[in-house]
């Protein structure tokens, strides 16, 4: 690890190209506009797929067939049980790291989507299990329990199935956030990873026991078809994509900088840079390959833009594993997934737009600064001066790009963030807050109050864009 | 977590409502409405039929357009009918619409058996003759799913329709279909109380 001894030391960009090639300053090139439109399009498929999923029922079901109790029950299991199903395929889908996904609902939206689709699941197996042992043994005259031995024993692939849902149950408590935080990480993470398992044990029972799907039939071949495709989609986006990412950059620790006492720049260096296809604000998932880390791969944002020659990554150093980046040796090796993210200058809405960073949060934004048109807006929070990160660059960022920058220090209750994080103060600072896209990048707290004091000030939700470091 | 609520409450009331949509509770209505049009072809001097149809609906259902249902009370079924008609269980079961348009015969009648239950569920066979001739024959409410459901699919395809071992033997001695002996007995069981009543 080296130390910056001078202030220009470790400070590769902000320079008018001191070492040749593209100044970090120049206009940025015309990049094409993201819209919602990828977004808006996947969440029609999401509700057409469901209504796909429950339409063979609907049409199995002859209308007025369900005369008694059991029958209801049953039909209520059916309907469940084919939205569960569907919904598993969503949630593998959801974390498979298909670039698509990933790039036009992003990360924080997919792990949102993760949480309370995997929610949903866990009621809509339970209730396809209850609704459907207690209809069967109405319809046999059977007890509860008769009923599930009956079921176990009788049936093709029951057992398997109820083994699925074991570990659906399992996997869904301990995702409850007061229980995963009270159990360690890797553990989490193993219990996590068998949640992959209730697709290859539930698969059976749907096709072997399915009203729906037993039948050769479009419904079948649909449901088979959706299976193969999501399992293709997690091949693709865990594994071939990455490895030919991969391959094609591979990407080695060139330095390790100290921003700040807790904070470090870690750069980049491979091949072919100039052919990543990455947007300021975006993020990877990074694996450092040597003996510590290698096992853990977590997600960083790029704290600088393309530049075809180098990345960055500017990381606070807040757990174990940040603590072990400190000693990364120039030369390791890194396994690289991205880049993903919709937090980039080109999904915003309106032309300019305000940046509001807490901490080390600062990092996409230094990067999305660059891609930004003249005219944009910092409001850089810290508690103290010295968690200012790269305040050279924004600095000279903003001279360069006729950026306004506004470094906001203090405590939550200080008089100066007072005055600026609520309503009034922000108008005061930007007068035509309504008409610019808002991106918001720090601690939890920091980004929930900016929320609440932008969506009082009237910036429209759409024109808020968000990324926590955690949910 | 609000939206994990919001979503897990959407599947409750989805499901709840394609339930009721399909008969629910207020199944009676929807059997009222949509048996008397399939039974039609009722004798008027039929026997009353046990299968809990309400006879006072089978009779002005009698007009050959199914759809001018002669309830008022019933709620717009028009688009539920197509559904209703268009999935018939199995392929073998072109008995209901059949009798329908052959409803002007007076010599067509259909007498449903008793409810019998068994194993895996229970089951009605109704049965359609011309004269004193079994030309049509099916079984309903039987189970659907799974490997009671395949039984249901053998003994149907076995015994139901018009070409079928019912219609071929005109009696309820049937053979019992390989590996599904209740399903068998209980069909033939509800045939022959159909039988006894024609």
């Amino acid at each position: 690890m080296t130390y910056q001894d001078t202030h220009a030391a470790g400070r590769r960009t902000g320079h008018p190209a001191p070492y040749g090639g593209r100044p970090a300053a120049s206009v940025p090139p015309g990049r094409p506009r993201r819209g919602p439109g990828g977004r808006r399009a996947l969440t029609a498929l999401f509700w057409l797929g469901l209504a796909a999923a429950v339409l063979p029922w609907w049409l199995d079901t002859p209308a007025g067939s369900l005369t008694d109790t059991a029958d209801l029950l049953t039909a209520g299991g059916r309907i469940t049980g084919l939205i569960a199903g569907y919904l598993l395929l969503v949630q593998v889908l959801a974390m498979s790291r298909l670039g698509v996904l990933e790039r036009s609902l992003g990360g924080e939206r997919i792990s949102r989507l993760h949480r309370d689709v995997g929610a949903t699941l866990l009621v809509a197996v339970l209730t396809h299990l209850a609704l459907l042992v207690v209809g069967y043994a109405r319809q046999e005259r059977n007890s509860v329990f008769g009923e599930v031995g009956a079921l176990l024993s009788d049936y093709e692939d029951m057992v398997s199935a109820f083994a699925a849902a074991g570990v659906l149950v399992v996997v869904g408590f301990t995702a409850v956030r007061g229980i995963r935080r009270r159990l360690p990480y890797e553990l989490w993470y193993a219990l996590h990873l068998t949640s992959y398992l209730t697709l290859l044990l539930g698969y059976a029972h749907q096709f072997s026991n399915g009203a729906q799907l037993h039948e050769p039939g479009p419904a079948r071949i649909g449901w088979i078809a959706a299976y193969l495709l999501v399992v293709a989609a997690l091949l693709w986006g865990r594994v071939i994509a990455p490895l030919v990412f991969n391959l094609r950059h591979r990407l080695r620790v060139a330095d390790v900088v100290a921003e700040s006492p807790d904070t470090i720049s870690i750069y980049l260096t491979g091949h072919r840079l100039n052919q990543i296809d990455m947007l300021g604000g975006q993020y990877f998932r990074w694996r450092f390959l040597n003996p510590g880390c290698w096992w853990e791969s977590h997600p960083f944002s790029v704290s600088a833009a393309a530049n075809g020659r180098w990345l960055r990554l500017t990381v606070k150093v807040v757990g174990k594993h940040t603590a072990e980046l400190r000693d990364l040796t120039p030369g390791t090796r890194v396994w690289a997934e991205g880049p993903f993210g919709t937090f980039t200058a080109a999904h915003r809405t309106r032309e300019r737009a305000l940046l509001i960073a807490g901490g080390s949060g600062i990092a996409p934004l230094r990067a999305m600064l660059e891609e930004l048109p003249p005219g944009a807006a910092l409001i850089y929070r810290a508690r103290q001066p010295a968690d200012v990160l790269l305040h050279r660059e924004l600095d000279w960022l903003a001279q360069a790009r006729q950026t306004s920058v506004w470094y906001v220090i203090g405590r939550r209750d200080d008089p100066g963030p007072r005055q600026v994080m609520n309503p009034e103060g922000l108008r005061r600072l930007v007068p035509d807050l309504t008409r610019r896209d808002v991106y918001l990048c720090g601690p939890g707290g920091l980004v929930d109050e900016s929320v609440k004091v932008l969506r009082a000030a009237g910036v429209p939700r759409r024109q808020i864009h968000l990324t926590a470091f955690e949910l | 977590m609000r939206r994990a609520l919001l979503a897990i409450t959407g599947l409750a009331a989805g499901t709840t409502a394609l339930v009721v949509l399909k008969g629910g509770p207020g199944a009676g209505q929807a059997t009222a409405q949509d048996l008397p049009a399939a039974q039609a072809p009722v004798a008027p001097g039929g026997s009353p039929t046990p299968g809990g149809v309400t006879p006072s609906a089978a009779a002005p259902s009698v007009s050959a357009t199914p759809g001018a249902s002669a309830k008022p009370s019933a709620k717009p079924s028009p688009d539920r009918r197509p559904a209703s008609r268009g999935s018939t269980r199995t392929g073998t079961t072109p008995a209901a619409p059949k009798t329908t348009t052959k409803a002007p015969k007076p010599t067509t009648r259909t007498v449903t058996g008793s409810s019998v239950s068994y194993k895996y569920g229970s089951l009605q066979v109704r049965i359609t003759l011309s004269g004193t001739r079994i030309v049509d024959a099916t079984a309903t409410g039987m189970p659907l799913g799974g490997q009671s459901g395949q039984r249901s699919d053998d003994v149907q395809a076995r015994y139901s329709g018009s070409s079928g071992e019912v219609v071929a033997k005109q009696s309820a001695d049937l053979s019992t279909v390989s590996g599904a002996t209740y399903t068998s007995t209980a069909y033939q069981r509800s045939l022959q109380a159909a039988i006894d009543k024609a």
